[in-house]
């Protein structure tokens, strides 16, 4: 998958999850802060992340993610690694 | 009425379940012109109360949790001023958890109730107070980190003593049907935060009045309510909601609906089979439900000296093997089944007892009501409340078949899908993706259980809806 199409995927999930629409998601957007990303909604994401790419989240990676770039870099390297494997 | 039928709607909400009710007061608000659809003749879904021999009793949700200061139900209520329309008070103990060794008290102070567990289980000190600590201060990161958890995954990282697990076990048997192993850790966890430590609220008058007053409250905004009207198809033109047929009439047209009914009703009946793609229907039709209830509905003759305490949850449990209790209960195997949940509430005299239930036919029920009943009365009576039957005016049990009727959830469910982690936060089952403006609301979202959990994601559907309608109508949340 085109690295362009990985961040437009999920600014689609994040869009759908939050209610935002996606051009007012841009990657320096802070999850809990701008886009009022709570717990329910913070699982609403990973899953549905999970599902689309199918990876797996690490617990430990989870508290890493602030804004839309950190999970859109996330999902890239766990992608990188599925792919090398 | 057909002229009203041709009225333009720019919501409708099926269902005036508490979700739908709390949804359809946002907009409504909001400026939006909200009809909601019930096809009980009263508001309140599983939340209604009713009337015999003059006895008032709640039908089956009996308290309603999340109500402490900045919860997601007190947020909700005070923003929508249901204190101008009702009286709310808080049962304390909010439960009480009685085995054959011990009796635990869960207290509205949550120190008292550390204190209380620590003096029964004192070498687990520490870890009851990191437990408890942990669900009241979890962050957003905690609760993604169980996603795929169970609730004894849960408990197995914190506790050792297995009966202590099966006593914090106990309640969410009672009040979502499901043992430890096969519960999601999010769930159970958000349960027994909002639902145990910070539970037993409960209107005056009876659980009736949650939804009347928000009914009021809805229509003081300008909604209008419809009751006993079945909805019978959402008609969909080009992948966008149209509107909504009903038993005998054109189509009502809408720009959203928010569906409040179960998930297979909208999907396969509502919305129709036809319209799902072949993945996403397999996916709902392999689902499962959550368990049901069997509720007995008792009136008393008044105070006698082994009545419980005014307004508590009790849950008795004999056996600490959760798990087989499960089985016993999901094989229909009622006399075997020792545990039970219950709550009196002395100024009206009444009894409510509630034990879970599994999905059988009408037949089923109508050959075992009155043995289920006569044995929960007697179990009762032996473990929880003695001389009970002496005191008896009035007797009378709701089966999950009761409850299908009543309500037309699936098979009787009491909390939308079961809350195991692989039906967590299901994709398309809040906001379906293949039809612009359909929404669903309620405990068959996979995100929220009991009061607090469909209040929260009625105010986020509101909330969703609005921000797509920015700049039409104010955003008053």
């Amino acid at each position: 998958m085109k690295a362009e199409t990985v961040e437009e995927e999920i600014i689609s999930i994040i869009s759908e999850v939050s209610g935002f629409d996606e051009k007012e998601i841009t990657t320096e957007k802070n999850l809990t802060e701008d886009l009022e990303i709570d717990s329910i909604k913070a699982i609403e994401i990973t899953v549905a992340l999970e599902k689309k790419f199918k990876v797996s989240v690490r617990d430990e990676d989870i508290p890493k993610i602030t804004t839309v770039r950190e999970s859109v870099e996330l999902v890239k390297n766990l992608l990188n690694t599925n792919n090398s494997q | 009425m057909l002229k009203n039928n041709k009225t333009k709607y720019d919501a409708i909400i099926i269902g005036a379940g508490i979700s739908g009710l709390v949804c359809g007061c946002y907009l409504a608000r909001s400026g939006m012109k909200v009809l909601i659809i019930e096809q009980h003749d009263k508001p309140g879904g599983y939340c209604t109360s009713f009337k015999r021999k003059g006895f008032t009793f709640d039908a089956a949700a009996h308290c309603f949790g999340g109500y402490r200061k900045d919860g997601i139900t007190r947020k909700v209520f005070d923003n929508l001023e249901i204190d101008k329309k009702i009286k709310i008070k808080q049962y304390n103990p909010s439960n009480i958890i009685i085995t054959p060794d011990s009796k635990v008290s869960i207290w509205a102070d949550l120190n008292e109730t550390i204190e209380n567990f620590q003096t029964i289980f004192p070498e687990e000190s520490d870890n009851i107070k990191g437990f408890f600590n942990c669900l009241i201060n979890a962050d957003h990161s905690f609760f993604s980190q169980l996603r795929s958890w169970t609730f004894k995954n849960l408990l197995d990282n914190f506790f050792h003593n297995d009966k202590l697990k099966a006593i914090l076990s106990a309640p969410l048997l009672g009040f979502l049907g499901l043992p430890p192993s096969l519960m999601s850790a999010f769930v159970g966890a958000r349960l027994f935060t909002e639902y145990i430590l910070d539970g037993g609220y409960h209107p005056e008058g009876g659980m009736q009045a949650l939804p009347d007053a928000l009914t009021k409250i809805f229509k003081e905004f300008g909604g209008e309510l419809r009751l006993s009207c079945l909805v019978k198809k959402i008609k969909i033109k080009n992948d966008k909601i149209a509107g909504v047929f009903l038993d005998d009439s054109d189509l009502i047209s809408s720009k959203y609906i928010i569906s409040n009914c179960d998930a297979r009703q909208t999907f396969f009946k509502l919305v129709g089979k036809e319209r799902l793609k072949e993945k996403f229907y397999h996916k709902i039709k392999t689902m499962t439900p959550s368990m049901s209830n069997f509720i007995l509905y008792l009136g008393l003759d008044g105070y006698f000296e082994s009545l419980p305490e005014h307004g508590t949850t009790y849950c008795f449990l004999k056996d600490y093997n959760l798990y087989k209790s499960y089985q016993t209960i999901q094989k229909g195997d009622f006399e075997n089944f020792e545990g039970h949940m219950l709550r009196v509430l002395r100024d009206t005299s009444t009894l409510l007892s509630i034990i879970p239930a599994p999905h059988k036919n009408k037949r089923f029920w109508d050959n075992n009501k009155h043995k289920i009943t006569e044995s929960l009365v007697d179990k009762i009576e032996t473990y929880t409340i003695p001389n009970l039957s002496k005191h008896i005016i009035y007797k009378d049990a709701a089966t999950p078949h009761t409850l299908n009727r009543y309500t037309l959830n699936y098979k009787g469910a009491s909390y939308g899908w079961a809350g195991i982690p692989s039906q967590l936060a299901v994709p398309d089952m809040r906001k379906p993706s293949f039809v612009e403006g359909l929404y669903l609301t309620g405990h068959w979202t996979t995100l929220g259980v009991g009061i607090s959990g469909v209040v929260y994601v009625a105010h986020d559907t509101a909330k969703m809806i609005l921000r797509k309608e920015r700049g039409k109508f104010t955003e008053s949340l």
